[in-house]
């Protein structure tokens, strides 16, 4: 049938393009009641009384809950988060009640009658200075906290998790380096900006049974967590998770969950939904950290790398559940995809009056690279050689490098060597770029590279189940979210391919419910394909051996003299003896009319033989399942008199093992192109001196649009398959946007001789650093423009 | 007022949005939502033949009126020859801003059958796709274009 | 513009559509600030969904015929109406033919659905600091003609902008029409804008030049925007230009003169240092770009 490398469109196509597909921020359930969130407009106070009295003479209101009525704790790695704000509000935007009414009209009018009396609290809003001993503690309870034991939270601090990455000796590796290179570098907080806003529906029925719809990319983690933290048997929760308008990492572990379950309950056991505004998921969801990191790297006169040392800082707001891990995470990318002998990464996660934070599609590794990949510039400057070069000279080599972490590549790990080559070839690297026709325009090139795996515990599960239909006909059965990524299809093909069946046959539903969709732990840190492709593959196998346990009987042949294909099932060499599918899917019946088999379920599981917890003072150990490699080239056009940068020609490459669906494939690295640039262009979240959110809205957080498209932009494939991957993929969804902001960074370098150290490289932000840096471009195109100007 | 050629009669109140007339009261959902500012586009309909952000506009305005929404592009659940080639192009990822993009398009290309990319560029600039599909969508209107260009469009 | 709260909803409120101008004059004459004008809606809504605004009657004025007009006199100049919208403005040829800079103006305004529905004059009566409208207002000597049951009365642009959301109409007075003089003949305008890390505009400028070699007879018409909260017209420049020098040393001059009346802001937008910075960018290009090598 051959669908593996096949381009196709997603199997939901139909629905987006009509508009007939259903979201969370569709659903209505028969006597629903909207709720609305009571957020504090202070960046740290005690709650000392909340006066719902007068929000509950508002017409159409039903109740108003406040967090005392919600004593639970909930998080997936550290349990930081109330329900409500209980004792304290901690960032501006922190929720302190919700009111619930019969119209959202009315809740929003409800909203404004909650009276609550806060007593202000010192603030801190810089991490460095929530590190000092004498800073406003933001977080007393810490040691209650639940918290896994991957991660290390300081109680008495406002340390949320401390990692470190410790390989070799790094202070005798600088001492013994021959070129050091240092670096500050810093990132704004970001927003996902997910065009689906968050949606919760929530029934809590008078049997105890709760059930919920909501948009996620975790339902099995939502009802897992929700269980534990509500004190309520996992079976009495059932959370539907339809298709996803936009996930990103912001609607993963825990999210609304549970307070909107809360509110159902609170509301007299009626439906609730609640649905996110837009300045809500900027001032009261969260959002990705800020973050800051201060390196130093050491080199022989060659070029090989022989020390890095990083500090990150990261500024996880007010509450840091999912960023613990992110802080982690980064630690152990911190050296890339780069051998180098001698670590030390320490990286915090602390905690300060702003929004809280969680993961954000590249989970640290974003953050690890625009400081690697930019020191690789800035090194390469100093050492006189070819920024490609220096990569080359140091590349993790498959089969013999170690990782930071002490992991040995697998041999089928992909191909890093040809794919920094390939990227470099598609931007014409060695050639300068043409020169620009307009005064005051200087071209450059540059490139970066990156490398990625799962973040996942070790013992992250998937599992898988295929049922057949009467007319062979196929349900997939797969807990892998839908939020665009295209998984969901990819893993359809494998099916259709395996089973000898059109792939039109192969089901896979829209909603993803707990309580009869197989599990798998999370659809996050790109790893879905190879986990939930793993267990699907795994029970198509165990289908498979069904159907030809019960054809040898009819064919009297032994099972594996049997071959599946064309929806039959024959003797191999001689395919007139065959029986069709059909006849076998659901038990075979002889001619007399007895029966054997029955209907063919085809299990399959997927779990990490090969992953291990992390060495809690050094990091080592092996925490991803694979590693994808990739890397970014580009070509821009800096204009020194306003600070704009114009893409002209954008690659991407990546070594995804096999591309199952290219045009799937393309679509992520286009996609990815896009927000990489948006992040590394235009957005930043900006705070002021009392904690707000000053630009909550999408005209003053800018977001890429058609526009600012690059001029072209290409799309490279390298497929070195990886033997235990399904077909030899691995994952690329959070990969495609990694290398983009060093890319582009190392650009300006390469076309003006300015080093951009932070991000947003926003006109007004380049114009500062050129004018800083070499002010005397812009005098020169200052002159230009009075003698000529008109450009 | 006219939804997709069906008469509609709702009772509302002056305060209250098309967007949301449409989505809850006429029970329209591929209308959707996602900032309430004519900021991302993604709740454009069209009001007497026009795209308008339905966020801005209030229900009472269109009293009387013809509203379309994306379901008009497919009746009988035949995709339109646009939306064949944006299905084909992989024009959507996650799909929300989908309806929106493929009615703006639907629109832009009935009153400019040969845009240049750079009038197409200009011509979305009111939208966003989070996702980050725009090269597909351009490629898919330049495409539908091109194909109507050479007459192998039935025109719609 | 970006604090306020999170509504999703409007708060109440009635809504009228008058259908004659005297009958909305009428009626805003008797609520005043208790009414509020609707043509395009895009800032007066978003106003109301962050409850900066709580009209107790909303008044569409899009059904007033009066209101409607769209008409270039020749040697009376431009007139349009409160409930034109953007798009009709930029579909009509004598605006692009003689008053270029607003049709630039206009077309690099928001995007294409949000003109079908937004007004020139909703623009500028806004008042916020980043509305572009008002700078080629400026250099066509516009005036604004305010409406009320007492009869009109002309505004001049340069004195409509108060504020940062602070126009110059009483509260029983509504901007019934904005009217440009005729540009000298055979003269050129441009409008140019920047912005940074937001969609909305950081500093604008307009200029307008007619007789571009003949210094005695060259005329130059200046405006900036959005650096502060009141657009300027920066009248010195049109008499520097008239002077028998060099044109570099002019715009030479001219920067100095603009540099000395502006007062760039520092805002969420942008920092002072760099408004200051890209207003000089933009006004050489706009001088440039009309005075020819």
């Amino acid at each position: 049938m051959g669908y593996i490398g096949k381009s196709m469109p997603q199997y939901d196509s139909f629905l987006k393009v009509t508009g007939t597909a259903t979201y969370a921020f569709d659903v209505e359930l028969p006597g629903m009641l909207h709720a609305k969130l009571v957020t504090s407009p202070h960046a740290h106070a005690k709650i000392i009384k909340i006066d719902t009295s007068k929000a509950m003479k508002v017409p159409g209101v039903v109740a108003v809950a406040t967090g005392q009525e919600f004593p639970y704790r909930l998080g997936i790695y550290v349990g930081d988060r109330d329900v409500l704000a209980i004792d304290k509000a901690r960032w501006v935007g922190h929720p302190v009640a919700a009111v619930i009414a019969e119209t959202l009209e009315a809740a929003e009018r409800g909203i404004d009658q909650v009276e609550v009396d806060y007593e202000p609290l010192p603030t801190v809003f810089d991490p460095n200075e929530a590190l000092k001993p004498d800073a406003p503690i933001m977080h007393e309870k810490m040691s209650e906290y639940r918290v896994s034991p991957a991660f290390k939270p300081i109680p008495g601090t406002n340390i949320a998790n401390q990692f470190k990455l410790v390989r070799g000796d790094v202070e005798r590796g600088l001492k013994e380096s021959e070129v050091t290179v240092e670096g500050e570098f810093d990132i704004p907080h970001v927003s996902h900006a997910f065009m689906e806003l968050q949606s919760i529906v929530a029934h809590y029925g008078k049997d105890g049974t709760i059930e919920i719809w909501t948009s996620t990319q975790s339902p099995f983690s939502t009802r897992y967590l929700m269980a534990l933290s509500l004190g309520i048997p996992i079976d009495k929760i059932v959370v539907k998770a339809p298709l996803c308008g936009g996930g990103f990492g912001g609607k993963v572990g825990i999210g609304w969950e549970p307070l909107v379950a809360l509110l159902s309950k609170r509301a007299g056991f009626r439906p609730v939904k609640l649905v996110l505004s837009r300045k809500e998921q900027f001032s009261s969801a969260p959002v990705r950290e800020g973050f800051h990191a201060s390196v130093k790297a050491g080199f022989r006169k060659d070029g090989k790398m022989v020390a890095y040392k990083a500090r990150f800082v990261m500024d996880a707001g007010g509450y840091a559940d999912y960023t613990v891990n992110v802080c982690r995470a980064a630690g152990y990318s911190s050296e890339g995809c780069y051998e180098v002998p001698n670590i030390f990464c320490e990286s915090l996660a602390v905690y300060t009056n702003k929004g809280a934070t969680s993961a954000m599609r590249g989970f640290g590794y974003p953050e690890s690279h625009w400081a690697l990949e930019r020191i690789m510039d800035i090194a390469a400057v100093k050492l006189k050689i070819d920024p490609l070069e220096l990569r080359l000279r140091n590349l993790l080599k498959p089969g013999e490098s170690e990782t930071g972490t002490g992991e040995r590549l697998r041999e089928d790990i992909g191909d890093p060597v040809a794919l920094a080559k390939s990227v470099a070839q598609a931007i014409g690297w060695g050639k300068p770029p043409e020169k620009a026709k307009r005064p005051g325009r200087h071209r450059g090139k540059g490139l970066a590279l990156c490398i990625k795996g799962p973040a996942q515990p070790p013992n992250a599960a998937a599992s898988a189940i295929i049922k057949f239909n009467e007319d062979v006909s196929v349900d997939l059965n797969i807990g892998t979210a839908s939020f665009g990524q295209g998984t969901p299809t990819s893993l359809s093909q494998i099916a259709a391919d395996e089973l000898g069946i059109p792939v039109e046959k192969v089901r896979v539903g829209l909603v993803r419910s707990t309580d009869s969709t197989a599990y798998t732990w999370q659809t996050v840190g790109s790893r879905g394909l190879f986990t939930d492709g793993i267990a699907v593959m795994d029970a198509l196998r165990d289908a498979k051996a069904q159907i030809k346990d019960i054809a040898s009987q009819v064919l009297k042949v032994k099972p594996e003299e049997l071959e599946i294909a064309n929806e039959q099932v024959f003797i191999k060499g001689a395919p007139w003896h065959r029986l069709p599918l059909s006849e076998v899917v659901f038990g075979y019946t002889y001619p007399d009319g007895r029966s054997i088999g029955g209907p063919i379920i085809g299990r399959g599981k997927f779990m990490s033989p090969l992953t291990t917890y992390l060495d809690p003072d050094t990091g080592q150990g092996v925490p991803t399942i694979f590693h994808t490699f990739g890397g970014a080239g580009v070509e821009i056009e800096v204009d020194v008199l306003t600070g704009e940068i114009e893409i002209i020609n954008a690659v991407q490459a990546f070594d995804v093992g096999k591309a199952i669906n290219p045009l799937l494939v393309n679509g992520q690295i286009d996609g990815g192109w896009v927000m990489g640039q948006s992040v590394a262009l235009y957005e930043q979240m900006v705070f002021d001196e009392q904690g707000w959110v000053v630009n909550p809205n999408l005209s003053n957080y800018r977001i890429m649009r058609a526009k600012e498209m690059p001029h072209r932009i290409e799309e490279i494939i390298l497929e070195t398959p990886q033997s235990n991957a399904p077909h030899g993929a691995r994952g690329l969804g959070e990969l495609v946007m990694i290398a983009v902001a060093p890319a582009i960074a190392n650009a300006v370098y390469n076309a003006i001789g300015v080093q951009i150290t932070r991000l947003p490289m926003s006109p007004e932000n380049i114009w500062r650093a050129i004018q800083e840096q070499k002010p005397e471009l812009i005098e020169e195109a200052r002159r230009k423009l009075r003698e000529s100007g008109g450009d | 007022m006219k939804v997709n050629e069906v008469d509609r009669k709702v009772t509302i109140k002056d305060n209250e949005l098309l967007l949301d007339v449409i989505r809850d009261k006429v029970g329209v959902k591929s209308v959707k939502a996602s900032c309430w500012r004519g900021e991302c586009g993604i709740c454009t309909v069209l009001l007497d033949g026009k795209p308008v952000k339905s966020c801005l506009v209030l229900a009472v305005e269109a009293e009387g009126r013809d509203v379309k929404t994306a379901e008009a592009l497919a009746p009988e659940g035949q995709l339109s020859p646009l939306q064949k080639i944006f299905v084909e192009k992989g024009a959507m990822q996650c799909g929300f801003c989908t309806p929106s993009f493929v009615l703006t398009a639907h629109y832009l290309l009935s009153v400019n059958p040969d845009p240049t990319e750079s009038e197409i560029r200009d011509y979305l600039s009111g939208h966003i796709c989070r996702c980050g599909t725009y090269k597909q969508i351009i490629e898919a209107i330049l495409e539908y274009a091109k194909q109507n260009k050479q007459g192998k469009q039935a025109g719609r | 513009m970006s604090f306020g709260s999170s509504y999703l909803t409007l708060p109440d409120f009635e809504y009228v559509k008058p259908k004659s101008l005297q009958e909305a004059l009428q009626f805003i004459d008797q609520h005043k600030d208790e009414a509020e004008i609707l043509a395009g809606g895009v800032g007066l809504f978003a106003f109301m969904k962050e409850r900066l605004v709580e009209p107790r009657w909303v008044v569409d004025i899009k059904a007033i015929k009066e209101l409607q007009t769209l008409r270039d006199d020749g040697s009376k100049g431009l007139s349009i109406g409160a409930a034109v919208n953007m798009n009709q403005l930029l579909d009509f040829a004598p605006i692009k033919d003689k008053y270029k800079a607003l049709h630039d103006c206009i077309s690099l305004l928001s995007d294409p659905l949000l003109r079908n529905r937004s007004t020139i004059i909703g623009d500028i009566c806004e008042a916020l600091p980043y509305v572009d409208g008002p700078t080629p207002l400026l250099i066509f000597d516009t005036e604004v003609e305010a409406a009320s049951v007492k009869g009109t009365r002309r505004i001049p642009m340069n004195e409509f902008i108060r504020g940062v959301a602070e126009n110059a109409l009483e509260p029983n007075e509504l901007a019934a029409a904005i009217h440009l003089k005729p540009p000298p003949e055979n003269s050129k305008s441009l409008f140019l804008k920047h912005t940074s890390s937001s969609e909305f505009s950081i500093v604008n400028v307009a200029a307008l030049c007619a007789n571009p070699s003949r210094p005695e007879a060259r005329t130059m018409k200046f405006a900036y925007g959005a650096i502060g909260p009141i657009p300027k017209r920066v009248h010195e420049v049109d008499g520097i230009f008239k002077r028998k020098a060099p044109v570099p040393r002019l715009i030479d001059e001219a920067i100095d003169s603009i540099k000395k009346s502006a007062e760039p802001m520092t805002d969420v937008l942008a920092k002072a240092e760099y408004r200051s910075h890209m207003l000089e960018v933009l006004a050489v290009r706009a001088f440039r770009r009309l005075l020819g090598s």
